[in-house]
């Protein structure tokens, strides 16, 4: 009777239900704007979210596009809310981290569009870990 | 996802609690519950797939089996999808027979989800006295449709047949023996110390969390949001149909919310046999080609079907996003979060009414 | 047929365990089973009990057209079961597949091909009446005689 749990490689369950039409629109749309390979951001996604989760991101992604950060232009733009408690793809700490260096650079005078440009890469960065 | 946790308990895909399999490997830190991973991958059917390129006459019986509680109300969202595509008008009497059909099978299904409940806190008399009444409602929905499950009763333009004179009657008659049943097993519920217990206070999912993980259905207005399709339902609105919400957010509110939802159906059901006006109910229509995101209320929630179909009335493109899939997102990862003990997760995964088949489709 | 072959006989034909294992199904059958429940139908007035514990069964019924997620553990379910054991596909799903047997889904009907199976109830989906009606007949010929036929 000692055997061990039988457990499933569900990468290729996953990848099917990032491929749906609605999913893979997603996907497509936050690589385009953090600027990573699709394959690159499917590969993360499985890797860090569990299949429920993946099949409620479009439903989340729309939540967060009416809902998150609605005051703070700088964090929108980053995604604040949207990839940290609406998607759950980043956590707290890291993207907090982010948006106040970004937030400081645009104080010490840096364009917004290039702090939130380097907001961007900085995001990249800490997805690929 | 690989993360070391304390104690990882999982529960099925083979449970005696719950209907369809689904995995839930529970992290737990003594007896509390810290976290929750879902496997699911049991019931992928690819049902979507085989929808792509066919005409709407197989993808209407295809849509109908995404899931065999709901069955109607999935035939009436895609039709009437495919009817605002092609602008078809229906007859103001099969308007009315479709409001029928769809809230006796809301009624059936809300039944069984409150018999699943009872059943899983073993309070199994009362899960009994649920189960056959819902067999009465089973009948009504065979008197009226033909069949009991899978029964393809809406159509482009109408609904297949219609209801005699003498059968309408007959539902009324039933209606009213099953309201003074109902209202006789709601007062057990709620009036239940050990029911209480077991279900007040426990698998709380507040309302931030509630709308951010989109929510939908009973379980949203268990939290206290007035969300419901039938608000925008042209027919319902005739009707004067309002939702109804309690504030509690936890398992015993959903189960009562339930119950009202069914008392509310026997009055909608009333009204509609009352106003039903006289006509055909088939008058036919061509689908045509157009793109479309269609939403309806399910006993579980709102479903949507995005549909893009070719001017021969074939799907081109098509998704469904069924309320289960938030449902249970929001209890897996948020309403059995701090549970304190391992016997409450089936009670909160089942009173939020899990369909995984029509979850994972 | 000696004595302790007929008071086994007796005491099986009086209590038959049921679990019951969707491998991919529209639900529409796994509700039919569970109406068997319901004191108009009353599974258990036939010694029949549903507890969906594969290693207290006697009875297997298996609902659905068979999806990759049940590559082998649906066997190791049907391996738990002790025996004497019989297994019942109920619906059209584990027959032929039903609608979801096309190009592009991921089923892999029948589920004859991965365990054996006594029993076919058709039907999309079948009516209690039948899936009762197919446990009583099981009952009778797998489970009658079983340490005779198989010392």
């Amino acid at each position: 009777m000692t055997t061990y749990l039988f457990e499933q490689d569900l990468i290729t369950q996953k990848y099917r239900i990032l491929v749906a039409m609605r999913h893979d629109s997603l996907v497509r749309k936050i690589a385009r704007e953090l600027d990573i390979p699709v394959q690159e951001l499917r590969r993360y996604l499985i890797e860090h979210l569990d299949m429920i989760q993946l099949e409620n991101l479009p439903a989340r992604a729309e939540m967060a596009d009416d809902h998150a950060d609605l005051g703070d232009a700088i964090a929108r733009a980053l995604g604040r809310e949207k990839y940290t408690i609406y998607l759950r793809i980043l956590s707290g700490a890291a993207m907090d981290a982010i948006v106040n260096e970004v937030n400081t650079r645009v104080h010490a005078g840096t364009p917004v569009d290039d702090a939130v440009a380097y907001g961007r890469t900085q995001v990249r960065e800490a997805l690929k870990l | 996802m690989k993360r070391i946790v304390d104690v990882n308990i999982p529960l099925g895909p083979i449970h005696p609690c719950f209907k369809e399999p689904i995995r839930l490997k529970c992290e737990a830190k003594g007896e509390r519950i810290t976290g929750a991973e879902v496997e699911l991958g049991y019931m992928k059917k690819g049902i979507e797939r085989i929808m792509k390129g066919r005409p709407w006459q197989e993808v209407m019986f295809l849509a109908e089996r995404v899931c065999g509680i709901c069955s109607v109300i999935h035939n009436m969202v895609f039709i009437e999808a495919m009817e605002q595509i092609s602008d078809i008008s229906v007859p103001p009497r099969a308007a009315y027979l479709r409001v029928i059909a769809n809230e006796l099978d809301r009624m059936q299904s809300h039944m069984l989800a409150n018999f699943s409940y009872c059943y899983t806190i073993e309070h199994e008399t009362l899960g009994m006295y649920l189960l056959d009444l819902r067999e009465q409602v089973m009948d009504e929905l065979e008197r009226l449709t033909g069949a009991r499950v899978t029964c393809a009763y809406i159509i482009p333009g109408g609904v297949r047949c219609d209801i005699p004179k003498k059968e309408a009657e007959a539902l009324l008659t039933t209606l009213d023996r099953m309201e003074a049943d109902l209202r006789r097993y709601a007062g057990m519920f709620e009036g239940g110390p050990m029911i209480a217990l077991r279900s007040r206070g426990v698998g709380i999912l507040t309302l931030a969390a509630a709308e951010r993980a989109h929510v939908v259905g009973p379980t949203a207005r268990a939290s206290g949001i007035a969300v419901d399709c039938r608000t925008n339902h042209p027919t319902y609105q005739k009707l004067g149909f309002l939702p109804i919400t309690r504030p509690d957010c936890d398992n015993f509110a959903r189960v009562m919310l339930r119950f009202d939802e069914l008392f509310q159906s026997i009055g909608i059901i009333r009204k509609c046999l009352k106003e039903l006006p006289k006509g055909i109910v088939r008058g036919g229509g061509v689908c045509k080609a157009g793109e479309i995101r269609y939403s309806g209320e399910a006993p579980r929630g709102e479903l949507t079907y995005f549909i893009r179909s070719d001017e021969f009335g074939r799907i081109v493109e098509i998704q469904i996003q069924t309320p289960s899939i938030m449902n249970i997102e929001a209890c897996c990862h948020e309403m059995i979060i701090g549970s304190d003990s391992i016997a409450d997760v089936t009670s909160t995964f089942v009173s939020a009414d899990p369909c995984v088949a029509c979850t994972e489709r | 047929m000696n004595i302790l072959q007929w008071i086994k006989n007796k005491v099986r034909s009086r209590s038959i365990h049921v679990a019951y294992v969707d491998v991919g199904s529209c639900n529409g059958c796994d509700i039919e089973v569970l109406a068997c429940l319901a004191p108009r139908y009353d599974i258990e007035q036939y010694g029949i009990f549903v507890h969906n514990n594969p290693r207290e069964a006697d009875v297997l019924l298996v609902i659905g057209a068979y999806t990759p997620g049940w590559e082998e553990k649906l066997a190791m379910v049907w391996d738990k079961i002790p025996s004497p054991k019989a297994a019942i596909t109920i619906g059209n799903c584990p027959i032929s597949g039903c609608l979801f047997d096309r190009k592009g889904s991921f089923v892999d009907p029948p589920v004859k091909k991965h365990i054996p199976i006594a029993a076919e109830v058709p039907g999309c989906p079948p009516r209690p009446t039948e899936i009762l009606q197919a446990i009583l007949s099981v009952r009778d010929t797998v489970f009658s005689d079983w340490e005779e036929e198989h010392p």
